[in-house]
């Protein structure tokens, strides 16, 4: 009996891998301010990518993983990505002002070329060393004199910005159960939520081969 | 007489011992594969990478049986066939997670160990944890091929 019913475990084993997880799939996960959304809305694909502005290896992940990525899925359209806030403030005192600007700047259609400065100007205003925290110089570089004033009322004024990041945070804790960053999800079909932490580990090309298969349906 | 009974209950104490070890090993083998297979594969891939020793061409073979390997170890260490050929295995296996994470403690690598799935970053208390496994094996091991010799002696009158 003892024998048989290991000889079943791994079936059971499997089948707890292949099948849907319907707690997390059948929560919905909570609605993203457009201007995080890029890509196909309407793909079959999508992925969700939590960073935190101070993390070193999410402005690596910014460097090195999202132009390739970016070139080859959201720019044609393959997959929906979202951008999500995760900022681990316990160690990084500065991650929730950056979100802020970065989605003040949202809010004024500015999205990608923010994120793209905060974390290119990571080095200058994060928190170690001897940095000033001045994240309103760096997005000052690349946003017109009248949008940077506009971001800048928007960051001292508006409580939608810190609502949209408590969104993503708990949607991390709750729903995807990330737990450090960058990580990625991804969803296939609207199926279970595959949650990757080791994406920065991974060579590019193994991660296409398995994004590919997920893209035909495999 | 009684030094016969105090071999005699040794003998019982040591095949006890043996018992409650190799469950131990086993349900170890079966709770890592499951926190491996319960994860996406490509993410075991990643914690594979990160040790810098695989080649590219075998990170994906690799991170899609090793899990399945430990699971059918663990289900094989559970039942108790074979005793001492899996216990060999299970030594082996461990033998080879130790030295490659003692190897990347030495070289300064900052990553997740991935022997229980993501999130278990390498440092002291992750060797000091394998390294108690390996421990644990091994006197299974030992224990399980002297006992098979034992057996095979003949009984003297």
């Amino acid at each position: 009996m003892m024998r048989t019913l290991l000889l079943l475990l791994p079936a059971a084993l499997l089948l707890a891998q292949t099948a849907p997880v319907h707690k997390a799939a059948a929560q919905t996960p909570a609605p993203v301010t457009n201007y995080k959304v890029s890509g196909n809305p309407n793909a079959a694909v999508e992925i969700d990518a939590y960073t935190d502005y101070e993390c070193p290896h999410c402005a690596r992940f910014f460097a090195e993983f999202m132009p390739q990525f970016t070139a080859d899925y959201i720019k044609t359209g393959k997959v929906k990505f979202v951008h999500r806030d995760f900022p681990i403030t316990q160690i990084h005192p500065h991650a929730q002002l950056a979100a802020r600007y970065a989605n003040a700047a949202g809010e004024l259609g500015f999205y990608d070329i923010v994120v793209n400065q905060i974390f290119k100007t990571q080095d200058a205003w994060y928190s170690y060393g001897k940095n000033t925290g001045d994240i309103d110089a760096a997005v000052a570089q690349v946003l017109p004199p009248g949008a940077m004033q506009k971001v800048r009322e928007l960051v001292k004024t508006d409580p939608r910005l810190d609502e949209t990041v408590k969104k993503d945070v708990d949607m991390a804790n709750n729903v995807d159960h990330i737990n450090s960053t960058p990580t990625i999800v991804v969803v296939a079909n609207g199926g279970k939520r595959e949650p990757i932490s080791t994406i920065m580990n991974m060579p590019y090309a193994i991660f296409k081969q398995y994004l590919d298969q997920k893209l035909a349906g495999k | 007489m009684n030094r016969l009974i105090h071999q005699g209950n040794l003998h019982r104490w040591l095949a006890s011992g043996l018992i409650v070890g190799r469950l131990i090993l086993g349900v170890i083998f079966v709770v890592a594969a499951y926190m491996k297979l319960r994860a996406p594969w490509i993410e075991f891939v990643g914690s594979l990478s990160a040790f810098e020793l695989l080649p590219e061409w075998a990170l994906t073979p690799v991170a899609r049986t090793l899990p399945w390997a430990e699971l059918a170890l663990g289900v094989a260490l559970i039942s108790g066939i074979w005793q001492r050929w899996f216990a060999l295995i299970a030594s082996l296996l461990l033998t080879l997670f130790f030295t490659v994470m003692v190897r990347s403690y030495i070289v300064g690598l900052k990553i997740d160990c991935g022997c229980f799935g993501p999130g278990d970053a390498l440092g002291p208390k992750t060797l000091a944890r394998d390294f108690s496994m390996l421990a644990l094996a091994v006197a299974v091991t030992v224990g399980s091929f002297r006992r098979t010799q034992n057996k095979m002696e003949p009984v003297i009158a």
